[in-house]
């Protein structure tokens, strides 16, 4: 018996000293070349998982290839992408966990380069082709770079806003002003002299606003979800405000029901429609008086998450999260409302770049 | 590759079929052999408990609890490496189904749940066990996983008697401990601190980024994989434990247990940051205090325990960065306060050898007040952004076990949990065991219960985000298993067992984003976990003077999202819930010989998937993972002191593996510990447990 029990244990103590090497598959790259327009998804990615990745969809021929960034550069994407903007066959992908905005040839998916140590960027917008700006979620600066040498070059300082509670969100630009909301725990629209580098102006609009469109008339429009119950800042009905871009100056304000969480605005190619996700899709004319009664797309039963509009044919594209541990799902609408199409990208796609 | 795979599954399977022994601390020194006759304990009816012996909670001064359960049981230990968050969860469950008591008291955050493993040095436990699922009631509910129970005990060396453990390791780690005991008839005591400090920077290839490779006119040339430093993992823990024991006769005991807790660590930075770490400072403090005092009552047929404690934890999480002065700016700025007192009254009574009765009362009340964020509000004044709420947790229960002969015990017990103003139902449980033959000692035992756990405070408070209306999770509990005990002797001892489960929770509750850019916690799940749980201790003196000890376990643990799907595109419905392996396994076997001792550990754990639709994809799993660590030990007696020096190798193979996506876990590491036990003038009468 003594003798069995000691094969059986020198037997063990083989096996499991031999029990060893995990197999990782670091990724091959892929060659891309994808000269068709379509639809780039940023898939967030799980926060502290440095899951993100990047999606690309062609309309014309309804594909998608998930993994791009991945699959293109044997790298991950990063921590929470955010957001992405096209400029002069330059792809810039704000990844806010990560410190980071990679430029990608949007072809390709291949990196070009890319710009290091931010804070904790959310978006970013060209100036010209040495200026950009790029907006930050706790910190008071918004961070002026240079995208032709990928270096910090300076910084916006915000008043009246510190670390703890910097908030800058999106952008848009009207002649050589550019315009920002400040979002988290904030109620300001700021306006920034892209010559002076300096904010000439501020505009107080309703809690937390998400996101600004410029439209066909000059108009701005401003959507706030209204802050939540419990927050010390405020909680109140969620608002849509129309302003003037000429004159930085309010025009209409339209109220949600308080509670409601309208977010996403968006707008489509010709500037005269504006669309939002409030529970449903939701679509308004720019020269409406008042806030529409029907949805353009009912919800289906989950939440609705990211939102765009195709600028060439107005079709509707909208993101579900699921339970945001699985690839989401998009779905693609006609201008009418009728859905034409669904996909899976990544998981939590959030925000969307047309090419 | 494919053969090392195979020996390991072949291992594994050896192990299995044979194993399991559900209760029992292994004893680690061979005593001559004795005849002892002692009925099963009635406490114990039908109750799946796993036993932590000294030899593996005093294996290694640097391991906290999360090392030995990781390398002694086969509970998921998800651990983001040394010094940093880890948690433990029974059979698919997550971190917060699992109760965690510390000498009576619970020690779960009120504010998470759950428990952070890496917080607990192994050489401040002297009794630790598992209490797995419907088995959990017999110390508190809401452990729909099971329970982990940890327990000091007092010392029974005679005398003033000191031990000092220096370790020094890879990476400029330094563990140290001091224990000073004293005891005589009547009181014992006792004083352990323990301290860990290191850099904790060790290099691995991170595969998740490129370094770029420029020209001078800002091309990309080239790429690479850079080798770089884990950044921003730097620690230093504080533990002190101070225990006073005092009998005033053979049937009193009035027991004092203090322990401080200081830790100041940086949370490591992910493999997919690209912030210069010297711009950041990412760092989590925590002070906390746990006292409990204890009076013990024994009689011939009953006994009573009164016990009185009180928990105060302060925890600070820094988010800085420099702004380019060289001063930190605060961006994330959380402070909370805990602060928890507790009583608990229980009592035994055994009327006869047929029947014993249990009951018990407790009571802990939380003070909690969390604050996330210093804002400035709309009308420029500065408000806090957080949450102050007080809440009683009362809990009771009685139980009724009846042995009627010496094969048959059954037991049945109700409980009952009120948080807040909130009652759950009554919780039944029923426990039925039996010895099927006397030849191995062959017995069964099985179980069924309901089981209720109430929302954190978080869950339910935390600003922004928090949900006052989440409903409790519940669940149903099936266990039904085997065991056997067998040897010859002091020559060789078996014993094992396998228990199945089959388990349905509803209400899961996770932590979603919303459309407001912050998560909020929802009802969400109905998931239905079950499994096979195997283990197996092997004793055998191989030849003379050497001693062969082997634990093995394994766990098969399906845990399936069983809830309607989120929306039509819903792919998790069916699916194994992310982060929790379908099978893991651990093994450790110690090789003694006048006063040499090798240890070699080994664990496992299969794919876990990341994503809850399981998809194979890139970011979609971790790999299955095996980790192995020996350690040689030599123990010299010297005439004014005995003196170990042990040699520890952690992850032998040099590893390249995760436990959770984006956090490197450290290579190939080393460590030396020497050990000084002075030799005072005096009569012992059992060695010093350390």
């Amino acid at each position: 018996m003594r003798l069995r029990f000691k094969h059986i244990a020198i037997a063990g103590l083989l096996a499991v000293a031999t029990a060893s090497c995990m197999k990782w598959d670091y990724g091959n790259e892929e060659d891309f070349d994808t000269r068709a327009s379509g639809l780039f998804i940023i898939n967030e990615g799980n926060f502290q998982y440095g899951n993100a990745s990047l999606s690309f969809y062609d309309p014309a021929t309804g594909t998608v290839e998930n993994n791009i960034f991945y699959r293109a550069n044997g790298m991950k994407l990063g921590d929470v992408a955010q957001s992405m903007t096209i400029r002069d066959n330059k792809a810039w992908i704000v990844v806010n966990h990560s410190h980071v905005v990679f430029a990608i040839n949007p072809d390709t998916y291949k990196e070009v380069g890319r710009i290091e140590n931010l804070t904790s960027p959310r978006y970013i917008h060209f100036i010209s082709d040495t200026k950009a700006y790029i907006t930050q979620l706790w910190d008071n600066r918004i961070f002026i770079v240079d995208p032709s040498r990928y270096e910090i070059t300076g910084y916006i300082q915000v008043p009246d806003m510190d670390m703890e509670n910097g908030s800058t969100e999106q952008m848009v630009q009207f002649g050589r002003y550019v315009f920002v909301t400040c979002c988290s725990y904030q109620n300001r629209v700021l306006k920034i002299d892209t010559q002076t580098d300096r904010i000439v102006a501020e505009l107080t609009v309703g809690l937390q606003p998400n996101s600004i469109v410029l439209d066909h008339n000059n108009k701005l429009w401003v959507l706030c979800d209204g802050g939540y119950e419990g927050s010390p800042q405020g909680f109140e009905a969620p608002t849509l405000h129309r302003i003037d871009a000429e004159t930085f100056t309010e025009e209409r304000r339209f109220s949600f029901k308080k509670g409601s969480n309208p977010a996403e605005l968006n707008i489509d190619g010709s500037g005269l429609n504006i669309y939002w996700i409030n529970n449903d899709i939701w679509k308004m004319a720019v020269n409406s008086d008042r806030l529409p009664v029907k949805p353009l797309i009912r919800n289906r039963s989950t939440i609705f998450y990211g939102l765009t509009v195709n600028p060439v044919n107005d079709e509707v594209y909208v993101a579900d999260a699921i339970d945001y541990q699985q690839q989401g799902v998009i779905y693609r609408y006609t201008a009418d409302g009728e859905q034409a199409d669904s996909f899976y990208a990544g998981i939590i796609p959030g925000a969307f770049c047309w090419k | 590759m494919m053969i090392r795979r195979l020996m390991t599954y072949i291992a594994v399977l050896l192990f299995s079929v044979t194993v399991s022994k559900a209760e029992a601390a292994t004893p680690s020194r061979y005593l001559n052999e004795v005849t002892v006759t002692a009925r099963r304990p009635m406490k114990d009816i039908g109750v799946t408990k796993t036993v932590f012996d000294s030899t593996m909670l005093k294996e290694n001064v640097a391991n906290s609890m999360a090392d030995v359960l990781a390398y002694n049981s086969s509970i998921f230990v998800k651990s983001y490496g040394r010094a940093t968050l880890s948690t433990v969860a029974f059979r698919g469950t997550s971190p917060s189904h699992t109760q965690v008591t510390w000498n009576g008291m619970k020690i779960n955050s009120p504010m998470l749940g759950m428990t952070d493993f890496s917080t607990i040095p192994s050489y401040f436990v002297d009794d630790a066990s598992l209490l797995h699922g419907s088995s959990s009631l017999n110390e508190a509910g809401g452990g729909l996983g099971g329970l982990v129970k940890l327990a000091t005990i007092p010392d029974m060396a005679d005398g003033f008697n000191a031990r000092y453990i220096q370790g020094i390791g890879s990476f400029k780690t330094f563990d140290e401990f001091l224990r000073l005991t004293y005891g005589s008839e009547r009181w014992h005591l006792s004083t352990r601190v323990a301290y860990s400090s290191s850099p904790n920077d060790y290099k691995y290839v991170n595969h998740d980024k490129k370094l770029n490779i420029y020209d001078d006119n800002h091309n990309i040339i080239g790429q690479y994989y850079p080798t770089e430093r884990n950044r921003s993992g730097a620690y230093k823990d504080l533990n002190i434990l101070q225990e006073v024991y005092f009998s005033p006769s053979s049937r009193e005991q009035l027991s004092l247990s203090a322990w401080y807790t200081h830790s100041n660590r940086e949370l490591p930075l992910l493999t997919t940051d690209y912030g210069d770490e010297k711009e950041f400072e990412n760092r989590q403090r925590e002070n906390t205090f746990r006292g409990v005092i204890s009076w013990r009552h024994t009689r011939s047929k009953w006994s009573s325990t009164i016990n009185g404690g009180y928990i105060h934890t302060w925890m600070a999480y820094d988010y800085r960065r420099d702004v380019g002065n060289g001063e930190l700016a605060s961006m994330t700025r959380s402070r909370s306060l805990v602060n928890t007192v507790y009583g608990q009254a229980n009592a035994d009574f055994s009327p006869s050898r047929k029947w014993f009765f249990t009951a018990g009362l407790s009571a802990h009340q939380h003070f909690v007040r969390s604050i996330d964020k210093n804002i400035i509000t709309t009308d420029g004044d500065n408000a806090l952004l957080g949450y102050d709420k007080a809440r009683i947790e009362l809990s009771g229960s009685a139980s009724a076990k009846w042995q009627p002969n010496e094969r048959f015990g059954v037991s049945v017990l109700f409980l009952e949990d009120m948080y807040g103003t909130r009652w759950s139902p009554v919780i039944p449980a029923l426990f039925v065991d039996g010895i099927i033959t006397r030849t191995g000692n062959i017995s069964f035992r099985a179980s069924v219960s309901r089981n209720h756990k109430f929302p954190s405070l978080n869950d339910l408070y935390f600003l922004p985000g928090g949900n006052p209306n989440l409903r409790s999770e519940d669940g149903v509990n099936y266990d039904i298993g085997l065991s056997f005990d067998t040897g010859s002797g002091g020559a060789w001892g078996l014993s094992g067992g396998v228990t199945w489960f089959d388990s349905y929770i509803n209400n899961w509750i996770i932590w979603l984003p919303t459309t407001k850019g912050f998560f909020s916690p929802r009802n969400i799940r109905q998931v239905h976990a079950y499994g096979v749980e195997v283990k197996a201790n092997l004793t055998a003196q191989l030849w003379k003077g050497w001693l062969f000890d082997l634990n093995a376990s394994y766990s098969h643990t399906p845990s399936i999202n069983r809830g309607d799907p989120m929306s039509p595109a819903d792919r998790s419905v069916g699916k194994q819930l992310p982060y929790v392996p379908l099978n893991s396994a651990s093994f450790t076997g110690r090789l003694s010989w006048r006063g040499w001792s090798f240890l070699y550990k080994w664990c496992w754990y299969s794919r876990r998937y990341t994503m809850s639709s399981n998809d194979v994809a890139i970011s979609g799993y971790l790999p299955d993972y095996f980790m192995n660590n020996i350690s040689l030990e030599k123990g010299l007696s010297l005439r004014p002191l005995d003196l170990s020096l042990k040699f520890a190798v952690n992850n032998l193979f040099d590893e390249d593996y995760l436990s959770v996506l984006a956090h490197p876990m450290p290579g190939i590491n080393f460590e030396f510990f020497i050990g000084i036990t002075p030799k005072f003038h005096h009569k012992k009468t059992s060695e010093l447990n350390y």
